[in-house]
């Protein structure tokens, strides 16, 4: 008598969710995975999982009335930018840009079993990247020498250094030369970034596609297949996929020099887990191991809610006119450099 | 006064997140690699030709300087998807209309600068969108697109 409508209701309950014709569920859609909660968790709340809601609620007005003020109409009497820079950090080094409208970052941060997240990051449980090894800390000494507050100086040649940062173009970050989108932004892990933050997975029986919007990057997923041989290596690693229960799996590994994720290496092994959390929302997990440059694996997770938003071309090479103002801008401040040297 | 405390408090957690928003931007390049800090510019004219491009627009304006001489000019701008997602569009804004840019001059010292702060010549935000166009991220409604 009560066994029949308790079956009933987790036949029920299993079937809500869709599903394909091959009894799956079904992960495709579009997802706009835009959050204002970072990957690694801000010092003040460092002990603690997620938000309430008032603090919630206070970033998302925070950050709406932000924009609301970068809207508001500058003095038509302005003159120029302060001469040696307006002091501007990050991404717009020293000279502004990458104002309000640029950006797509979300306008609030990501809630995951009823609770506002701190930080995508949960393991270490104190939402912080573990410490890298000896060989990391020495390679991210070296990044660091080469990248140094935007002054518009040849540092490299008044130092001496064997090598500048300008020396070949190969030498220039991947997504400065539009060969993959930043900050892991495609993944895996696929982590939130400024703008393009969209998502569509598109499934069938032997494969699963996340296409990103971020340099029309396409993961393909062969589910039950093999890794690639060791010496094939791909740019967004090389993925195979299985269901464990109404979870897929994902493993990723074979990745060139420079995965997406800041300071990884080769060596990196991403296993991911997407799941439905509902119909409108999925669940992302990820796992890094990199034994190479972090002493320790690390997890994160988030949600993906689903858009009505359209991806966009963002065909990167189109008109990458940046990265002929970066070399022909090196080449002359190392003309002058070395003429103001010559001349001392 | 408790709850003002808690509010206090709240908005500070705010502030931090969006301090690191800042801080920790990666970009598709580092306009700290492309534009001279040295050379600030303040650009006024006409828009001549716009480039609706990935990865970023390019906005050309034609600046009159001292004693007559017109120079073409080029100015960095947004990524089209995420103009386009806040209702602007390649036939948004109208050759001829009227801007004022400042920003940095590129490090080669072309006529190319970011585009730090375009506006209309009152002032108001170029970029913003109109309102009521139904754009997901309207910025507040300003009609700007005359």
């Amino acid at each position: 008598m009560i066994v029949l409508p308790i079956a009933l209701l987790l036949f029920q309950g299993a079937t809500a969710l869709p599903r394909t014709a091959g009894g799956e569920p079904d992960l495709s859609g579009t997802y706009d995975i835009a959050t204002l909660t970072p990957l690694t968790r801000p010092g003040n709340v460092k002990d603690r999982l997620s938000l309430t809601d008032e603090e919630a609620k206070a970033l998302a007005k925070a950050t709406a009335d932000q924009m609301a003020q970068k809207s508001l109409a500058s003095d038509p009497n302005r003159k120029a930018p302060p001469a040696g820079g307006d002091g501007s950090e990050g991404a717009a080094g020293n000279v502004g840009g990458y104002n309000a409208v640029w950006v797509d970052n979300g306008t609030g941060a990501f809630k995951l079993d009823g609770k506002w997240r701190t930080s995508i990051l949960i393991d270490p449980p104190n939402g912080q990247m573990p410490a890298m090894t000896q060989e990391a800390r020495a390679r991210a000494m070296a990044r660091g020498r080469m990248s140094r507050p935007n002054r518009g100086d040849a540092f490299w040649i008044t130092e001496n250094m064997p090598v500048g940062p300008y020396d070949d173009p190969e030498l220039r970050p991947v997504a400065e030369r539009c060969l993959m989108g930043f900050g892991s932004s495609s993944g895996p892990p696929a982590l939130p970034v400024l703008y393009n933050n969209l998502k569509q997975i598109v499934q069938t029986k032997d494969t699963v596609m996340i296409l990103n919007e971020m340099v029309h990057d396409v993961r393909l997923i062969r589910i039950n297949g093999k890794h690639e041989p060791e010496d094939i290596r791909r740019w967004l690693g090389d993925s195979v996929g299985r269901w464990e229960g109404d979870t897929l799996v994902v493993d990723t590994t074979n990745f060139k020099d420079q995965p997406g994720m800041s300071g990884a290496s080769r060596n990196m092994r991403v296993i991911e887990r997407f799941s439905r959390i509902d119909a409108k929302t999925l669940r992302y997990h990820f796992t890094v191991e990199d034994p190479t440059i972090w002493t320790k694996p690390f997890s994160g997770e988030m949600a993906w809610p689903a858009t009505d938003a359209r991806i966009y071309e963002y065909a990167c090479h189109e008109g990458n006119y940046s990265f002929g103002n970066i070399l022909r801008g090196a080449r002359l401040l190392e003309a002058e450099t070395l003429a103001k040297k010559n001349a001392k | 006064m408790k709850k003002r405390i808690g509010l206090a408090v709240a908005g500070a957690v705010a502030l931090l997140y969006l301090g690191m928003e800042v801080r920790s931007v990666y970009a598709h390049h580092a306009f700290g690699a492309e534009f001279d800090p040295n050379r600030p510019v303040l650009l006024k004219g006409p828009v001549v030709r716009l480039e609706w491009i990935n990865p970023h627009t390019w906005i050309h304006l034609e600046v009159t300087g001292e004693g007559g001489k017109k120079e073409t000019w080029m100015v960095e701008g947004g990524t089209p998807n995420s103009l386009l997602r806040r209702g602007l569009k390649r036939d948004s804004i109208k050759i001829g209309q009227m801007i004022i840019v400042d920003g940095y001059q590129s490090k080669d010292r072309s006529s190319r600068a970011n585009g730090r702060d375009i506006t209309l010549p009152d002032g108001q935000k170029f970029f913003m969108g109109s309102s009521g166009t139904g754009a997901p991220y309207d910025a507040p409604g300003k009609e700007q697109r005359k």
